[in-house]
């Protein structure tokens, strides 16, 4: 069954490797190995064992806790069950079987190689302790595979509801703070690895069972053999158990959908008499609060930003409480860049209606203002009288943030649109989208951007001790805003009039069209606008990573002669020096090798297609009766 | 075999070309669609009718020729092609969190009807199409297929269009519901609009429509007057010939029923 699924699986992806879906994948890949990589160096690192072993603990969850959370942006599984529901094949069998095959892909080798920082931490503890990691590793790694396969199982059955979605939301931010807010601790890795954790923090992080292979090995290199079985043997019954509760819920979905009934005939015409703008906006206005994908997105945001401004009370701080409306605008951006990919192939209603572009983005923009706008406002009026004190830097941060968000998002939307099914087919299963996590990265990083203006004014003023500069970041953040919600919608509703027919094909065939081509097409032209990304951005951050951060650094170590200026090596402890000098450069040549290989597998594609379509042509030429 | 005049064509196609990849299509596709008339485009699956009609309304780019409706072409000059026309896609999406009369309100609304008018028409639309009442307040995602044609057909309907392109509109459609398509469709060209629809229910366009075309790989192999595209003989027939398929099922399967 396995051997079955893990081919099917392949042909699949080997199908797909053509599509951005592959182009992210490699991307994903390639910062999933550099995190791996941190990972392993995180056990070598100069410390007390107990210290390393707490560490570790801590990467571990944050490694399952993200395992959990990647169904949620990433989408569906290639094979799900429903796939095999008329198979004759019992389900904890198909259960092993659709196991084995989620063992298959770019994320799973990527964690399984970063869980091998425990083999290299058991190495310190001696020989036993390297036999017992290596069962703990492979434990680990299918404990996280199981348990992103039940999360997504669990977050799909819950979604199709709006409370469930509610629910799903909430979840999914306080997994989200609670993976982000690891790091907290190795912002003060420094102290730590001098001081150690408190007792109850080792505790705790060591009770969660993505831990129970630290224990394990921490206890084979004290000899303390009941603590290293014990472990081991709950882990492997834990495992057992997700495979059967897994093997349980494979079967048909339990749950009804239910029903979300729409307005009465006397209501249904509410601002009817107002325009296009304001029937898109009431479309829009509407389907936010019916749709529970989109409810879940209301959520996300606030709740998301709320837990991460409330986290650091516990360390008597609320300086994180005036960004909490910014950080609420700008997820509520990041996750609503798929605006028109969620609606599918709707948009041909647009291209049909005449002239209506424009009204159909000034109305999701405007929709969008006015479900996340005076949300955090009221947010960040709140979190900064709670503060009392960086008024003029909350101010200008939200009103830049919803501004650029409210133009970028339609850009973003419409520019980086990412297929999925048509919302009337995924329905019943409503967490089956395309692959987000790509488009809400450049969402995230664009408006962020589009922030910087409005908080470098704020900047100034603090530096030159003007303190009505400082203020005037708000009034500020309200012009960028202004223009981003003009400029950048404008730019949006031109692009969709020029590349309509091509965006809805896309949302129909699940791929760009392929242009048509000559020989002269140059292949960075001729390669999908994904492709054309990769390339440019991994030569970018190739260049930038070997050069100024690679071999400068090092050239200065060298010669001796240090000036930090930007080199981020220098400005780290000595024993981290070298090895992000390394790291730099291995990072670097990487980037470079995915450009050129992307330039090469492209090329040799061009090529091919060119032949083939010559091929083409001379059958073409042949007559052909008609009758 | 053209026996129409250019000049009073509802719809003209001028040798629409699609390629997708190394895939043709639509090769060259060559329609007219008098003023007035009931026009059937048959052909078998993949023959490229979905492609063809895309290209002709202005949903997807041809690779080459061109598409006019009365005399308007839809690429040079869309706000003016679209007006003339209401058009039924098959198996797309629509706002789906929408009731149908939250559906009409906002098309008409986003066409610049008068709200009256637009309420007016909608309220009759929805009653003909048997969707008010118990489905009033139920939302588009979750009508039937039969249902969602429906509410299809009254979009391309509600702004009183003088053509309609419609593709595959009895495609998965019961038979009750197919009737009353099928008498709207008539009262609309007895009205003196001109229908161009697509489907492979020979049955039903032979019923329907008064002038026929036959698509095969991406080509129009015939087009002409219903009677004399079959001659004789049943439309099937002349298709099964036209498309020059074997028709399978005959040989082979002995393991299955046995």
């Amino acid at each position: 069954m396995a051997g079955v699924l893990i081919r099917m699986k392949l042909a699949v992806l080997r199908h797909t490797i053509a599509g951005p879906r592959a182009t992210w994948m490699l991307t994903g890949g390639l910062a999933g190995l550099a995190i791996a990589a941190g990972t392993i160096a995180l056990a070598t690192t100069d410390a007390a064992a107990g210290t390393v072993a707490d560490l570790l603990a801590v990467t571990f969850t944050i490694w399952a806790l993200g395992w959990m959370l990647g169904p949620a942006f990433g989408g569906d599984p290639v094979l799900r069950a429903e796939q095999f529901a008329l198979e004759p094949v019992p389900r904890t069998r198909l259960a092993i079987g659709l196991l084995g095959a989620a063992f298959v892909g770019v994320t799973t080798v990527v964690t399984l190689i970063a869980f091998t920082a425990l083999v290299v931490y058991a190495a310190r503890l001696g020989a036993a302790a390297v036999v017992v990691s290596i069962p703990a590793v492979l434990l680990q790694l299918t404990l996280v595979v199981l348990l992103s396969r039940l999360a997504a199982r669990f977050f799909g059955a819950l979604a199709r509801s709006r409370t469930g979605a509610a629910v799903t939301a909430v979840i999914t931010a306080t997994m989200m703070v609670l993976s982000q807010s690891g790091w907290v601790v190795f912002i003060a890795l420094d102290v730590v690895l001098q001081t150690g954790f408190s007792r109850a923090f080792s505790l705790t992080v060591r009770a969660l069972p993505s831990s129970w292979g630290v224990v394990a090995v921490e206890a084979a290199g004290r000899g303390d053999w009941l603590w290293v079985v014990g472990p081991l043997v709950a882990l492997a019954v834990l495992v057992v158990l997700l495979v059967v509760l897994w093997g349980r819920v494979l079967g048909p979905q339990r749950l009804a959908r239910p029903v979300v009934r729409g307005s009465t005939a006397e209501s249904a015409a509410r601002w009817a008499d107002r325009g296009p703008v304001a029937a898109v906006y009431v479309k829009e206005v509407r389907t936010w609060l019916r749709d529970p994908l989109r409810v879940q997105g209301l959520l996300v945001a606030p709740v998301f930003a709320i837990l991460s401004g409330l986290l650091p009370l516990m360390f008597d701080s609320t300086g994180f409480l005036p960004f909490v409306g910014a950080i609420t605008a700008l997820l509520a951006a990041t996750t609503s860049a798929n605006l028109y990919g969620q609606d599918g192939t709707a948009l041909w209603l647009t291209l049909m209606v005449p002239g209506t572009e424009l009204a159909d983005v000034r109305g999701r923009q405007l929709a969008w203002l006015t479900w996340f706008g005076p949300l955090s406002l009221v947010l960040t009026v709140v979190g900064t009288a709670i503060h009392g004190d960086l008024w003029p830097w909350a101010l200008a941060a939200t009103t830049a943030i919803l501004g650029g968000g409210a133009g970028l998002v339609l850009l973003v939307a419409v520019d980086q649109l990412v297929p999925g099914p048509d919302p009337h087919r995924a329905k019943n299963s409503p967490l089956e989208h395309g692959d987000v996590t790509g488009q809400g990265f450049v969402a995230l990083f664009l408006v962020f951007a589009a922030a910087t203006p409005a908080l470098s004014v704020v900047l100034a003023g603090e530096l030159l001790d003007l303190p009505l500069l400082s203020w005037a970041g708000g009034p500020a953040g309200v012009l960028t805003g202004l223009v981003a919600y003009w400029v950048l919608g404008g730019v949006a509703a031109k692009r969709l009039v020029a590349r309509g027919p091509e965006l809805l094909y896309l949302m129909r065939a699940g791929k760009e069209h392929e242009a048509a081509l000559s020989a002269e097409t140059s292949v960075i032209k001729a390669m999908p606008r994904h492709r054309r990304g990769l390339l440019w951005t991994s030569f970018f951050i190739g260049c930038l990573a070997t050069f100024p951060q690679g071999l400068v650094p090092l050239g200065m170590k060298l010669s001796g002669e240090i000036e930090r200026v930007w080199f981020l090596a220098l400005y780290l402890p000595e024993g981290l020096q070298w090895p992000v000098i390394a790291l730099m450069l291995l990072l670097g040549l990487s980037a470079f090798g995915l450009a050129g290989w992307v330039y090469l597998v492209e090329s040799r594609k061009l090529k091919a297609r060119l032949e083939r379509k010559a091929r083409e042509r001379e059958r073409i030429a042949e007559p052909v009766s008609v009758g | 075999m053209n026996e129409v005049e250019g000049g009073s064509a509802a719809l003209r196609l001028f040798g629409l070309h699609k390629v997708f990849g190394e895939y043709t299509a639509v090769d060259h596709a060559e329609l007219t669609v008098a003023a007035g008339s009931f026009y059937g485009l048959v052909g078998p699956n993949g023959a490229g009718k979905t492609t063809a009609l895309s290209m002709a309304v202005g949903l997807l780019r041809p690779d080459e020729g061109r598409s006019e409706v009365f005399g308007v072409d839809v690429w040079d000059d869309p706000l003016a092609a679209r007006k003339l026309m209401g058009v039924l896609p098959d198996g797309l999406a629509l706002p789906e969190r929408l009731t149908g009369r939250e559906l009409l309100t906002y098309l008409g609304q986003l066409r610049g009807l008068d709200p009256a008018t637009v309420a007016e028409r909608a309220a009759e639309l929805l009653e003909v199409m048997e969707l008010a009442g118990d489905a009033e307040r139920t939302l588009v995602v979750d009508y039937s297929t039969g249902m969602r044609k429906k509410i299809g057909l009254a979009t391309a309907l509600l702004h009183a269009p003088r053509l309609l392109v419609l593709d595959e509109p009895f495609e998965a459609v019961d038979p009750v519901s197919a009737a009353t398509i099928k008498r709207i469709l008539n009262r609309f060209v007895a009205g003196g609009g001109s229908v161009l629809l697509s489907s492979h229910v020979m049955a039903l366009v032979e019923q329907l429509c008064d002038t026929v075309a036959v698509m095969a790989k991406g080509r129009v192999v015939v087009e002409g007057p219903l009677d004399v595209v079959r001659g004789g003989s049943s439309l099937e027939d002349t298709f099964v010939e036209l498309v020059g398929v074997k028709v399978g099922g005959g040989e082979g399967l002995s393991w299955l029923a046995s």
